[in-house]
C-alpha cells in the first residue's frame, strides 16, 4: 500500500518540483547505526563519514553506537523499529558461489525471518535469483546473475561500500613465501598454505594467532569463524574450494553428473583415520544422513535438497530433489567426512538425550584430514600434527594456534618470533607495510574479499522504501573517500555483493557511478524532495508517519 | 551471603535487555531452531521458575552450560581459575615482600629525604591505569628488548602434564613476569604505606621504648620488636587484597593474553553469554567472599594488641 | 555534603565559610596541597575547555588538500599533539577529557561519600535492626567484586560514562560506610553528645549537629580516593571496549590509542599524554587524601 503512495507521490513529484510551493512533511530524524569503534573500527569511521555527508543533504542524522548483540537484536529481531545500520558480510569459501548471498540476502521469501532483514522485494529479483538457482549451465547462470546485479544496482536495496582486502603477514625466513597460497576473495590464511607452506630452516611450526576463543572442534558444529579453520584441517571433505574459489575433488577423486538431479562421485582409497581405520564409502553415507538427521541442526540446510544416498563399491550416489547448480559448493564441499565408528554410537546416544551433536566434544577429535588433533588448552592454543600419511601431507610438521586477544601484544609476537604468520588482524593494515619495510624477515600480503561491507537501509520504514532517495544517499557517498580514510586503501569500491574476488561471476558494469553531494541533491529534486530552511523534506503531499 | 551474590546477579542477567540469542544469528538459522534453543537453555519459562532452577542447580554445584561453547560452565570456569590464583598469589607476594620490607625501611627513615621522595612515587604507581602500565612493560620489555614473551603461559606447543608441571616450569615463570609484574606494582603500594604506618605506631608503643632504654640498638629494635608487631595486620591485608587482586585481574589478563578467569567473564559478557559470565563472576565472587571470611577470621586471631597484652 | 549541613543547621552568613573550615582543607601538608594544585589546575582546564581547545574534539579533520587529517604527528600542520587514525585533534580531546574526569570523578565521590557517611551515620547512631540491615547489605557489597560488577552493568546499560558513577555509587558505599558507622560508635559515646541527649536534642539534630560534622574530614578522605578509583575504572572499562565512544574521556584516548596501534606504530603523543593525565588527577586525590590522613590520625605525623 505505503509502496503505490509513493510510487504515485513519485509521478506527481517529478512535475510539482518545478513548482515553487510543493513540499510534503519534513523528514523525522534518521538513526544510522553502529558497533562501537573498538570493536569495528572502519565500520565506525565510515558511518562517521557518511553521516557527514549525509547532514549535507539536510537530512537530521543520529549516529547511534551499540555493541553487536544490541544491534543484532534490533536488526535482526525488531525489522520494523530501525532506519539504517552498517553491517557486513564476511567471505568463507563456500561463499564462493554466488547463490548464497544474492539470493539469502535479497529474496522476498527470506524477508520476515531470514537475512532478507531489510525487507527488499522485487518480483523481477526473485525470477531472477530462483532461474540462476537451477540452471546449471555455468555461462547462462552467470547471465543471469548479471542481470540480478544489474537490477539490484538500479534499485540501490543497500548502500554497497567496498569489498575490503584482508591482509596476512608471515615470517619470510621461516616459510617460504613461494608456497603460500592466496585464496581468491579469501586471502593466504587457507587450508591450501597450510599445507603446501615449506619451512626453510628449523622451525617447521606454523604458529599463527586468533583473536577469538576456540568454542569448539566438532565436524558437526558450525561455530565460530576461528574453529573452521581447524576442522577444514582435521576433517577431509568430498570436494574443496580451490584457490580459483571452484570446487575441486579430494576425497572424492571425482565426480560426475549422471543427469541434472543425479551426481556420483568416487571416494579415494588411500584414506585412513586419524585412529588407523580406513574410510569407506559407508563413512561419506553417514557423514551426510548424520547432518540430515536431527543431531546436527547447524548442517541440516545443506543437505535439506537430497532426496537419497546409495552406495556402490567406492561410488557414491546422489540423488537432488530439484536441480541446484549450487550443490557442489554448499553441500559436496561443505560437510566433513566423520568416521562412522566413532559417531554411530554418540549419535544413537545423543537422539535420546535433549542436547544434540554441537553440545559434544570429542576428548580426541578423529577426522581423516591433513592435520590430527594434539592437544588443546582453554583460551590458549591448540596444536594440530602434521599427518603425513594424507593424500596430501603437509610440509610443516605442526600447526599450533595461539589466542592473542590483543593486536599490539600479536605484532609483537609476530615481531619477536613467538608467532610467524599473522592469521587474524584486525588493526590498520599499512602498520604491517611499515613493519614489513623495517622488518626485513617479513611477507605481507592483501586479498581483496569475497566479504563485504555496507550500509543497510530498512525499506519497510519510510523514506527508504523509495529508490530514489536510496539512490540518491547511495549516490551522496564518495566511495574513494571510504577505501581511503576508514580502509586505508585497503579495499575496493563496490555496487555489487558479488565480489570482483569472484571473477566469473561479477558484473562490472555496475560500478560505473558519479558520486557528490550535487548529483545526491540533483536526484533528490528529480524526484520532488525539496531541501527548506536547511532541512530535507518529502515530495509533496507525504506525511512523515514515524516521527517520534 | 553468597545466595545473596548469588540472587544479585541472576536478576542482573536476566533483565538484561539485549536477546541472549542475538549471538548465533546465521542466514541458515530458523525460528524452529531458535525455539528450540530457548527451550534447551530453559530461557522459555518464567523467570520465578528460571530462578528456582538456578538455585537449585547452583546448590548441587551445577552451573548449566555455556550458550557459546556448548559445554558445562563448571569445567570451564574450574580449567581456568588455577590460572588466575596463580598470577594473582605470585604478584601478591612479591609485592608484599617488597612493600614490607620497603614500608619497615622507610618507617625507620622517617622524616629523611628518602622517605619524602618514595611517598609520592609509591602513590603515583597506585594512580596508573593497570592496563596502560601493562602495555607500556610490554612495550618495553617484550617488544623493544625482548627479554620476556608476550603472552600466554607457555611457549606454543609445550605440553605440562598438568597444572603443577606447567607452574613449576622455567618456560611459564619467564611467561609470568610481566603480567605478575605489572599487578604487583600497583599493588605493592598498599602493603607498603600499611607497613610504614604500623612501624610508626608500633614504634611508639612503650615496650618499643622499653626496648630502646635497655640500650638495644636501632635496627635492633625495627627488625625484632617493631617488625614483628607491624607484620600481623598486614598479613590480614593480604587477604582482602586477593580479593581485590582478584577482580583487577581481568584487565591485566587481557593484555597479556593470559588465560584466566576475568578474561573469560569479558568475553563472556561480550557475547551475552549468561550462563558463563555467570558462572565465571560468582567463582570470583566467592575468591573475595572466603577472602573477606579469612581476614575477619585472622583479624580476630592476630590483633597485635591482644598478642601482646 | 552541603544538602545535609545544611538542613541541620539554619542558613545564616557564614555557614560556607564554617563548612570549609570544617571540612580541614589540609593545606600544611605540602603534597596535599600539591594536589589540591593540580585539582585546581585541571578544574580550570575543564571550565575554560571551550577556550583552550583548537577543535571539536569529535570532528573529523581534513587537511587543506581535502585529505583526512588522520596519524598526523605532534605540530604537523598545527596540530599541537597531532591527530588520531580518524583524524581528530588529540591536543583537544586531552583538553575536553578534563572534564569527563573531573565530572566521573567528582560525582562519583560525592555519591560514594554521600550514601557512605548516611549510611555510616544511620547505622552507628541508631544501631539496632538499621545497623543490621545496613551492615548486611554492606557484607553483600563486599563480596560482589567491583570491576566485575561494572563490565556487566555496562555491557547491558547503554555505552555511557555514567555507568562507571552508577556502579560506585552501588557498590562502594560499603567502605565509607563501614568506616564511619565505626567512628560513630565512638563518637556517640563522648560527653558531649550525652549531654545533647540529655538537654533534649532530637536524634537527627544530634546526628546533622554533633557527630556528622566531626566525621565530614573522614568523608572527604574516601571522596578524594573515590575520584581516583571512578577514573581508573573508567578508563579499564573504556579500554575492554564498554566504554562510550561518544563522549571523549581519557580512558576512550587509550582504548583508541590502543585500537588504533599507536604503540606499534610509535604514537607515544597520543599513548602517553592521557595516562599522565590519568596518573595526575588521581595522585592529586591521593596527595589529599593523605594529607587528611594526617589530620586524622596524627600520630602518623610524629
Amino acid at each position: 500500500m505505503r509502496k503505490f503512495l509513493t510510487m504515485a507521490v513519485l509521478l506527481a513529484g517529478t512535475a510539482a518540483a518545478t513548482s515553487a510551493f510543493a513540499a510534503g512533511d519534513k523528514i523525522r530524524e534518521i538513526t544510522l547505526t553502529t558497533r562501537p569503534q573498538a570493536a569495528q573500527p572502519q565500520e565506525f569511521q565510515f558511518v562517521q563519514l557518511i553521516a557527514q555527508e549525509w547532514r549535507k543533504l539536510g537530512l537530521d542524522v543520529k549516529v547511534d553506537v551499540m555493541p553487536w548483540e544490541q544491534m543484532a537484536d534490533l536488526v535482526w529481531y525488531n525489522r520494523d523499529k530501525w532506519d539504517t545500520t552498517g553491517w557486513q558480510m564476511v567471505g568463507r569459501p563456500e561463499r564462493s558461489d554466488p547463490d548464497e548471498l544474492i539470493y539469502n540476502l535479497f529474496h522476498s521469501s527470506t524477508a520476515p525471518k531470514g537475512y532478507n532483514f531489510i525487507g527488499y522485494s522485487n518480483p523481477e529479483l526473485d525470477a531472477t535469483v530462483e532461474a540462476q538457482r537451477v540452471e546449471t549451465d555455468p555461462d547462462k547462470r552467470k547471465e543471469l546473475l548479471h542481470k540480478a546485479q544489474s537490477i539490484l544496482a538500479a534499485d540501490q536495496p543497500n548502500l554497497m561500500l567496498v569489498h575490503p582486502k584482508s591482509t596476512f603477514a608471515f615470517d619470510k625466513t621461516v616459510w617460504n613465501p613461494a608456497t603460500v597460497i592466496d585464496q581468491g576473495g579469501i586471502g593466504i590464511k587457507n587450508t591450501w598454505t597450510f599445507i603446501s607452506m615449506e619451512p626453510t630452516g628449523d622451525q617447521k611450526d606454523i604458529i599463527l594467532n586468533s583473536s577469538d576463543n576456540i568454542q569448539g572442534i566438532n565436524p558437526l558444529w558450525i561455530s565460530g569463524g576461528t574453529d573452521s579453520w581447524i576442522t577444514e584441517l582435521i576433517w577431509d571433505r568430498l570436494l574443496r574450494i580451490g584457490p580459483d574459489g571452484l570446487p575441486q575433488p579430494w576425497a572424492a577423486e571425482s565426480y560426475e553428473w549422471l543427469d541434472d538431479k543425479t551426481i556420483e562421485l568416487t571416494l579415494r582409497d588411500d584414506m585412513k583415520w586419524h585412529d588407523g581405520k580406513p574410510v569407506t564409502v559407508d563413512d561419506v553415507k553417514f557423514s551426510f544422513e548424520a547432518a540430515m538427521g536431527d543431531e546436527a541442526p547447524m548442517y541440516k540446510p545443506f543437505v535439506g535438497n537430497i532426496e537419497s544416498i546409495e552406495t556402490n563399491g567406492n561410488k557414491i550416489t546422489f540423488k537432488l530433489v530439484n536441480p541446484t547448480a549450487a550443490f557442489l559448493t554448499a553441500s559436496l564441499a561443505k560437510l566433513n567426512i566423520i568416521p562412522k565408528h566413532v559417531w554411530e554410537p554418540v549419535l544413537a546416544d545423543l537422539a535420546t538425550k535433549e542436547e544434540n551433536a554441537e553440545d559434544y566434544q570429542e576428548e580426541t577429535p578423529i577426522g581423516s584430514g591433513p592435520f590430527k588433533f594434539s592437544s588443546w588448552a582453554t583460551n590458549e592454543e591448540v596444536v594440530l600434527e602434521a599427518n603425513k600419511d594424507h593424500f596430501s601431507p603437509p610440509k610443516a610438521e605442526r600447526w599450533i594456534l595461539r589466542i592473542v586477544p590483543n593486536v599490539e601484544a600479536a605484532i609483537g609476537m609476530l615481531r619477536s618470533g613467538e608467532i610467524n604468520f599473522l592469521a587474524d588482524f584486525s588493526g590498520d593494515p599499512k602498520i604491517l607495510l611499515d613493519l614489513m619495510e623495517q622488518d626485513g624477515d617479513l611477507e605481507v600480503v592483501s586479498t581483496v574479499d569475497m566479504g563485504f561491507r555496507y550500509v543497510a537501509f530498512n525499506h519497510r520504514r519510510p523514506p527508504f522504501d523509495d529508490a530514489e532517495f536510496r539512490k540518491a544517499l547511495s549516490y551522496a557517498i564518495n566511495r574513494d573517500l571510504i577505501v581511503g580514510a576508514a580502509f586505508r586503501g585497503f579495499a575496493v569500491k563496490s555496487n555489487s555483493v558479488i565480489s570482483p574476488a569472484l571473477g566469473f561471476w561479477h558484473n562490472q558494469s555496475v560500478n560505473d557511478f558519479q558520486t557528490g553531494t550535487d548529483v545526491a541533491k540533483s536526484i533528490l529534486e528529480d524526484a520532488g524532495y525539496e531541501i527548506k530552511g536547511g532541512a530535507l523534506h518529502y515530495p509533496d503531499g507525504v506525511k512523515e508517519t514515524l516521527a517520534q | 551471603m553468597l545466595w545473596a551474590v548469588a540472587t544479585i546477579l541472576f536478576l542482573m542477567f536476566r533483565l538484561m535487555p539485549t536477546n541472549p540469542l542475538a549471538a548465533y544469528i546465521d542466514p541458515t538459522f530458523t525460528e524452529e531452531q531458535q525455539q528450540l534453543l530457548m527451550a534447551k537453555f530453559g530461557l522459555d519459562r518464567p523467570l520465578w521458575e528460571q530462578y528456582f532452577i538456578y538455585l537449585k542447580n547452583l546448590l548441587q554445584g551445577e552451573l548449566g552450560d555455556s550458550f557459546f561453547y556448548r559445554q558445562p560452565v563448571g569445567e570451564r570456569v574450574l580449567e581456568l581459575l588455577p590460572n588466575t590464583l596463580v598470577l594473582t598469589f605470585s604478584s601478591l607476594i612479591v609485592a608484599y615482600l617488597f612493600g614490607i620490607i620497603v614500608g619497615a625501611w622507610l618507617a625507620w627513615k622517617r622524616d629523611s629525604v628518602a622517605e619524602r621522595a618514595t611517598i609520592p612515587l609509591v602513590l603515583t604507581t597506585r594512580a596508573m591505569p593497570e592496563f596502560w602500565l601493562g602495555m607500556l612493560l610490554l612495550a618495553v620489555f617484550s617488544f623493544t628488548l625482548g627479554w620476556f614473551p608476550a603472552g600466554g603461559t607457555r611457549s606454543p606447543g609445550s605440553e605440562y602434564d598438568g597444572y603443577l608441571a606447567l607452574y613449576t616450569s622455567r618456560d611459564f615463570l619467564s611467561h609470568l613476569v610481566l603480567p605478575a609484574l605489572t599487578l604487583a606494582i600497583y599493588s605493592q603500594g598498599l602493603p607498603l604505606l600499611l607497613m610504614r604506618s604500623n612501624m610508626l605506631e608500633v614504634m611508639n608503643e612503650d615496650f618499643v621504648t622499653m626496648a630502646r632504654i635497655k640500650g638495644l640498638s636501632n635496627w635492633t629494635v625495627v627488625v625484632r620488636h617493631a617488625a614483628r608487631n607491624a607484620l600481623l595486620p598486614v598479613m590480614t591485608s593480604f587477604a582482602i587484597a586477593v580479593g581485590y587482586q582478584i577482580q583487577g585481574n581481568v584487565v591485566v589478563e587481557t593484555v597479556f593474553s593470559w588465560p584466566g578467569l576475568g578474561r573469560e567473564l569479558v568475553n563472556a559478557v561480550s557475547a551475552s553469554d549468561y550462563p558463563l559470565a555467570q558462572g565465571a563472576f560468582l567463582m570470583i565472587a566467592v575468591v573475595v567472599v572466603l577472602m573477606n571470611l579469612l581476614a575477619d577470621l585472622l583479624y580476630s586471631l592476630l590483633d597485635p594488641r591482644v598478642s601482646h597484652a | 555534603m552541603h544538602s545535609e549541613t545544611a538542613r541541620a543547621e539554619p542558613v545564616k552568613d557564614g555557614t560556607i565559610l564554617r563548612l570549609i573550615k570544617r571540612i580541614h582543607l589540609p593545606l600544611d601538608d605540602p603534597f596535599a596541597l600539591a594536589g589540591l594544585i593540580i585539582y585546581a589546575v585541571f578544574i580550570l582546564v575543564a571550565v575554560f575547555a571551550d577556550q583552550l581547545a583548537t577543535h571539536n574534539p569529535l570532528e573529523i579533520l581534513f587537511t587543506a588538500d581535502y585529505q583526512l587529517a588522520a596519524d598526523l604527528r605532534p605540530g604537523e600542520d598545527g596540530f599541537v599533539l597531532g591527530t588520531t587514525s580518524l583524524g581528530r585533534d588529540i591536543y583537544s580531546q586531552l583538553i575536553y577529557g578534563s572534564r569527563s574526569a573531573l565530572l566521573i570523578g567528582i560525582t562519583a565521590a560525592f555519591m560514594v561519600a554521600v550514601i557512605g557517611t548516611v549510611v555510616g551515620l544511620l547505622a552507628g547512631y541508631f544501631r539496632g535492626w538499621i545497623d543490621v540491615v545496613l551492615m548486611r547489605a554492606a557484607d553483600i557489597a563486599f563480596g560482589i567484586p567491583f570491576l566485575p560488577f561494572v563490565i556487566v552493568l555496562s555491557a547491558f546499560l547503554e555505552p555511557s560514562i555514567w555507568n562507571v558513577v552508577f556502579a560506585m555509587a552501588l557498590i562502594l558505599w560499603r567502605d565509607t560506610g563501614r568506616v564511619i558507622r565505626s567512628q560513630v560508635l565512638t563518637l556517640r559515646t563522648r560527653a558531649y553528645i550525652d549531654a545533647a541527649r540529655v538537654a533534649g536534642s532530637s536524634d537527627l539534630k544530634i546526628v546533622f549537629r554533633h557527630i556528622a560534622p566531626n566525621i565530614l574530614p573522614l568523608s572527604f578522605l574516601y571522596g578524594s580516593i573515590a575520584i581516583g578509583w571512578a577514573i581508573l575504572t573508567e578508563a579499564a572499562i573504556s579500554f575492554l571496549g564498554f566504554g562510550d565512544p561518544e563522549t571523549i574521556s581519557w580512558g576512550y584516548m587509550l582504548q583508541d590509542a590502543y585500537a588504533s596501534q599507536a604503540l606499534s606504530t610509535g604514537g607515544y603523543y597520543w599513548f602517553v599524554p592521557p595516562g599522565i593525565c590519568i596518573v595526575l588527577v588521581v595522585v592529586a586525590g591521593f596527595f589529599i587524601s593523605r594529607g587528611y590522613e594526617e589530620i586524622l590520625f596524627p600520630k602518623l605525623k610524629e
